[in-house]
């Protein structure tokens, strides 16, 4: 493949990187995993990066804590510096808010703290709508906003906070919270299980303010073929999916949500 | 009149070599200013448990034989129901406290106990940092500043936007440690009201 490069970078306990590069592949990029014992400097030579879901370190302290003081993550945000995107999928949305790369600046302005959920506790396993935002995010910015994705969600620290009150708000209205939880109508979710965590203003993902980084918490490299969307999705998506295993064939390999992100990032890259 | 509320600590330590504690020494000392003084790092999980019928004989004996505590097969366990008493740490070590803000209450645990022992107690959980610095290194200062993740080259063991810590130094901790408010800079540690 000759597309963009993308290093997928992986640090011991990450677990989701031959989808992610899978998921770039059908978008016509070149994905390579980008492991942590390479030298950080290496990370120039690619065009965009991708920060995959598992369990850096064990989630040793907190998830993405010991990532995020890695040498390689140095070397990215010298790279988001330049402009170059950055996405950062569950684990990786954990260690770019640690690393303050979101929202942006440096410093740690937010927590993915762990869910809130009512009369549970612990990790959360399902699916969820995603409702795209206006904003400035390269990932999201070509879907109209309003766009409904359903996508699924797994993890224990998911929940978008801040001690600074208002302050995932204060994002929203910046445009930097391209993605929002959203209930069966599109509204944005405020109550579990259509929120799954309890996040502030319902932010399943925040981006830096150029749009370059993103980080967000559901799983798109999940989701990518019309037949991967479970069968208790409904909508626009399910009815696709309903007509598609009905007729069969390869029809299910059809695009699903999951490839509109890595579909945004490639239309930038060829932009760029 | 109602009797008086009393709490007690479970200090909880895994047997074996920490991971935990050895990523979070290697990330301190290499990559972060107030690491390059830490010479040593351990870590124990702290319950405070709170009620009015606690009887520190049997307290012990009923954590032990909860799953909702610890495993006795991995993990030692040390009960302090007096502040008098020492901690498990050894002597020079700062300890650090970490809780998750509001989320702190083990609903599960208090639940455990009200059916075992048919009182009704309060369980909160947090994770304490036992840290031992160089010999002349403001140990309070330093851990405070290791305590609070502010950047990627400042602080680690407690992101302030989801969790609170305190900061003990050359003293015990109260048994009630986690309900009281966090130290802020220049000020005394209070109460909860």
């Amino acid at each position: 493949m000759s597309g963009p490069r993308v290093a997928i970078v992986q640090f011991p306990g990450v677990n989701c990187e031959s989808e992610s590069v899978h998921a770039l592949a059908l978008a016509g990029l070149d994905g390579e995993v980008f492991r942590w014992t390479r030298p950080a400097r290496e990370l120039a030579a690619f065009d965009a990066f991708v920060l995959p879901g598992g369990f850096a370190w064990q989630d040793r302290v907190r998830a993405g804590a010991l990532a995020a003081r890695d040498p390689l993550v140095d070397a990215l945000a010298a790279q988001a510096e330049r402009g170059r995107p950055v996405l950062g999928i569950c684990n990786g949305a954990q260690v770019l808010v640690e690393a303050g790369l979101v929202p942006g600046g440096g410093a740690v302005e937010l927590a993915l703290a762990r869910n809130r959920m009512p009369d549970r506790d612990g990790y959360q396993s399902r699916w969820v709508t995603c409702r795209v935002e206006e904003g400035p995010c390269v990932f999201t910015r070509h879907l109209a906003p309003g766009t409904l994705l359903p996508l699924p969600v797994a993890h224990g620290e998911g929940r978008f906070t801040s001690a600074r009150e208002g302050f995932v708000d204060e994002l929203l209205s910046l445009g930097q919270v391209p993605l929002r939880y959203a209930d069966a109508t599109g509204a944005p979710a405020a109550a579990f299980p259509d929120n799954p965590n309890g996040s502030a203003a319902a932010a399943a993902a925040v981006c830096n303010p150029r749009g370059n980084v993103l980080a967000m918490m559901p799983h798109p490299e999940r989701v990518l073929d019309l037949g991967a969307i479970a069968r208790g999705i409904g909508g626009a998506w399910g009815a696709r999916r309903d007509e598609a295993l009905a007729r069969g064939g390869g029809d299910v390999h059809a695009p699903a949500p999951g490839r509109a992100l890595f579909a945004g990032l490639a239309a930038h890259l060829q932009e760029a | 009149m109602a009797a008086r509320k009393r709490s007690v600590q479970a200090f909880v330590e895994l047997r074996s070599e920490d991971p935990e504690r050895t990523s979070a020494l290697a990330v301190a000392r290499e990559r972060l200013a107030a690491g390059r003084t830490l010479e040593g790092l351990r870590r124990f999980r702290l319950f405070e448990i709170s009620g009015s019928a606690l009887e520190p004989a049997a307290l012990a004996e009923r954590l032990h034989g909860s799953t909702q505590f610890y495993n006795p097969a991995k993990e030692r366990c040390v009960v302090r129901a007096d502040a008098a008493e020492p901690v498990p740490a050894a002597h020079g070590e700062a300890l650090v406290l970490v809780v998750e803000r509001g989320g702190e209450r083990r609903p599960a645990a208090e639940r455990w106990w009200r059916h075992a022992a048919g009182e009704r107690v309060e369980v909160r959980e947090g994770v304490v940092w036992a840290l031992r610095f160089a010999p002349g290194t403001d140990a309070a200062a330093a851990a405070g500043d290791l305590a609070v993740a502010r950047d990627r080259a400042h602080g680690l063991l407690a992101n302030p936007h989801a969790e609170e810590h305190r900061v003990v130094a050359g003293a015990l901790p109260p048994c009630d440690w986690m309900t009281l408010r966090p130290v802020r800079p220049g000020r005394r540690t209070r109460r909860s009201s």
